[in-house]
């Protein structure tokens, strides 16, 4: 759906189904350079299992028109916004890459408690090297290309997918081709930037589940546990996968997913 | 670990990584019509598109999927769908993005199929199309009207050889928003891959070189993930309302890949033009030595080219790789390893000694297809335009002297041993 907020053509992915806000809300929080399409193995899944669902384009992002955040504070600001601005209740928020830091912080600004935090392929820290900060500047279509790459496991590589027919490597690069060019820039920067995830996640009082990637290239196995460790009781999953463990692993991933919101009930 | 494999090393490879329960190292044919489901809700996700996987091979199957899959790696494309013939995959491309009332923009230089579906079968449904010269960018932006959904050519011309200015058209398709269809049989991925210069959409028929040896028919569409369908008005079949999975809009809910989403939920749903799991792996194998063989199918063609040329008993040449074809410098610009291994001749002594060379030679085959591993010719004055006069043929473009040869693999001078043997019996009959 397309909602006008803050005077912005906003773009919100509701998996195929009108936004119930009276249900139980899944808010999928998409990663640097990314859109709502990172989930398009989830959104309809989840929505056509009884869920609201919504995965907003961040601004500059996908289908939505305005300026990109420059911090992860002012990109979990928006999402707070937006939450007030859509009236919604019961609400379980999943990240992925960047969106788990945005979902970090949006848990500790938030007025009220969230239902749930889904970390997928995430971790508190994301540091990003400078060869890919300056070449997000000068050439963010190149800059996407090598995060494709870089991000997805052999399965990436060897053009094998889950959804006959589709290449992770094609598919990914003309997803982030969709955003502005600057979109990435400010993306890749807020994550570096980030240095409040420690205290973020220790203060985590909501049902936590994490899923990680094995061959993660981006947000690294080794940092991925160290976070989960400072979760309280999170629940945790690593697949044998890539970065992109939402398209790389869709059906593991929601049912990972799935069974851990029916405890939740 | 990320590698970025090479062009070699995906014809091998793509689409297929041996599974742990069996090991097996070949794409394993997938001989089924349906798949179990583990329960309902799966049975249900996959009607409604929620993920991926195959629910009946009408729609999807694994070794299909395979192919497909292979192609997309090979074009750069965003996704692909490989279907029962290079005709199909052509008809499934525009009855997805037309619709009654819409109207396409299209070379008059084409294979007589993909002329004949625009010219006769889908005006009948409401899709007229406008033909102008492939070589002259402003035709086509002249021909474009508000209504038009496609501009589409081959990028290499069967019979006629013209050369499309890629990029050149790209751009004014870009400008106006509409997606470049091109039908890249001739070249395949290996000579150009037509997404690198803004094409969007590409038709192969992989029954050609891709296939590689005359043994399976098949087609194939492939996405390039680099077209916005996002206006609503002009392009309703692909992001308004579908009329089925609760008015499901691909464009918002696939992106890059909202073309394939869309052919596969109706083309192949409502039309059913799927392919043989069989006939995947065949076209499979023939991929697998597709560089190998598209590097020895050009330098066979530069040869026979050059024995040609200089043949006393051939009146022209027509190839785009000679600088004597009028499209011989957009051929070197965007066809750099060389445009293809049909060549055009004619040989001195009209129709008639077109039909005795046929007649005489051994090695060659003579018969309706090209892009086999063997070398091909078709005499088209003798056989299938031989109730047309030599003026009715010329208004084709074609002349009754004319041979389509599609150099083969075999040892070249055996190829030229067989030609002189048709040679001398044009010689015997010019005598
Ligand atoms: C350029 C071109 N496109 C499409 C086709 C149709 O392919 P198929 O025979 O696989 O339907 C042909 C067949 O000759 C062709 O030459």
């Amino acid at each position: 759906m397309i909602i006008n907020f803050k005077g912005v053509k906003t773009y919100i992915g509701t998996g195929g189904k009108s936004l119930d806000i009276n249900k139980m809300t899944l808010c999928f929080l998409h990663g640097s350079g990314q859109n709502h399409l990172s989930f398009i193995q989830q959104a309809r899944f989840f929505a056509y299992k009884g869920y609201s669902v919504i995965v907003p384009d961040m601004p500059a992002h996908g289908f939505s028109d305005g300026n990109p955040c420059k911090s992860i504070k002012e990109n979990a600001e928006w999402i707070n916004d937006l939450l007030v601005d859509l009236k919604l209740k019961e609400v379980v928020v999943i990240g992925h890459s960047q969106g788990c830091l945005v979902a970090l912080e949006l848990n500790r600004i938030l007025k009220r408690s969230l239902e749930a935090l889904i970390f997928v392929a995430g971790s508190n820290e994301i540091p990003v090297n400078q060869f890919l900060l300056d070449l997000s500047k000068e050439n963010s279509q190149k800059a996407s290309q090598m995060m494709v790459t870089w991000g997805h496991g052999i399965d990436g590589d060897m053009s094998i997918n889950k959804w006959p027919g589709h290449s992770h490597y094609g598919e990914g690069n003309n997803i982030m081709c969709m955003n502005k060019p600057t979109a990435l820039r400010y993306d890749l920067h807020s994550c570096n930037d980030y240095s409040d995830g420690i205290d973020a996640a220790k203060i985590i009082k909501v049902p936590a589940l994490a899923v990680l990637a094995k061959n993660d290239q981006m947000t690294p196995l080794k940092s991925g546990l160290k976070f989960v460790e400072l979760i309280k009781n999170c629940e945790t999953h690593i697949l044998d996968c890539g970065h992109f463990l939402p398209s790389e692993r869709p059906i593991e991933l929601n049912s990972i997913i799935n069974s851990f919101l029916s405890k939740l009930k | 670990m990320s590698e970025n494999y090479k062009f070699d090393t995906l014809s091998l490879h793509a689409g297929h990584i041996p599974d742990k329960e069996t090991g097996s190292r070949a794409v394993p044919i997938y001989q089924t019509t349906s798949y179990v489901f583990n329960s309902t809700e799966e049975a249900a996700s996959l009607y409604n598109m929620e993920v991926g996987g195959h629910l009946y091979t009408r729609i999807s199957n694994p070794t299909v999927a395979a192919l497909e899959q292979r192609l997309a790696a090979l074009e750069g494309g965003a996704s692909a769908l490989a279907c029962s013939s290079g005709m199909a995959a052509m008809h499934l491309v525009v009855s997805a993005i037309c619709s009654s009332g819409d109207h396409i923009v299209a070379s008059s230089k084409m294979y007589g199929a993909n002329i004949n579906l625009l010219q006769h079968t889908m005006p009948r449904f409401g899709v007229k199309t406008d033909f102008v010269n492939p070589n002259d960018p402003d035709a086509i932006k002249r021909a474009i009207k508000p209504n038009t959904k496609l501009v589409f050519g081959e990028v290499i011309g069967n019979p006629g050889l013209d050369i499309m200015d890629v990029p050149e058209i790209a751009k004014i398709c870009n400008s106006k928003n509409i997606p470049l269809v091109l039908d890249a049989t001739f070249n395949t991925p290996y000579l150009m891959q037509p997404f690198k210069y803004g094409a969007n959409i590409i038709v192969h028929s992989l029954t050609k070189w891709l296939g590689g040896h005359g043994i399976a028919m098949g087609g194939a569409v492939v996405n390039g993930g680099n077209f916005d369908w996002g206006d609503k008005d002009k392009f309703p079949t692909i992001s308004g309302p579908h009329f089925a999975l609760g008015g499901i809009s691909f464009w918002e809910e696939f992106g890059p890949s909202a073309l394939i989403a869309k052919i596969r939920a109706e083309g192949m749903y409502n039309f059913g033009p799927s392919l043989s799991p069989t006939n995947a792996f065949h076209l499979m194998q023939g991929i697998e030595t597709l560089p190998l063989r598209m590097k020895k199918h050009i330098e066979n063609t530069h040869s026979i080219l050059d024995f040609l040329v200089n043949h006393e008993m051939v009146e022209w040449v027509k190839h785009p790789d000679l600088d004597t074809h009028p499209d011989h410098e957009v051929a070197k610009r965007i066809l750099p390893k060389g445009s293809g291994s049909i060549i055009a001749f004619g040989i001195k002594g009209g129709r008639e000694a077109g039909k005795a060379f046929i007649e005489s030679v051994q090695l060659a085959s003579h018969l309706a297809n090209v892009g086999d591993a063997k070398t091909l010719l078709i005499h088209p004055g003798s056989t299938t335009h031989s109730h047309l006069s030599s003026e009715a043929m010329k208004e084709g473009g074609l002349t009754d002297d004319m041979i389509r040869l599609s150099v083969g693999l075999e040892d070249i001078n055996d190829i030229k041993k067989d030609f002189e043997r048709g040679f001398k019996a044009v010689k015997k009959l010019n005598k």
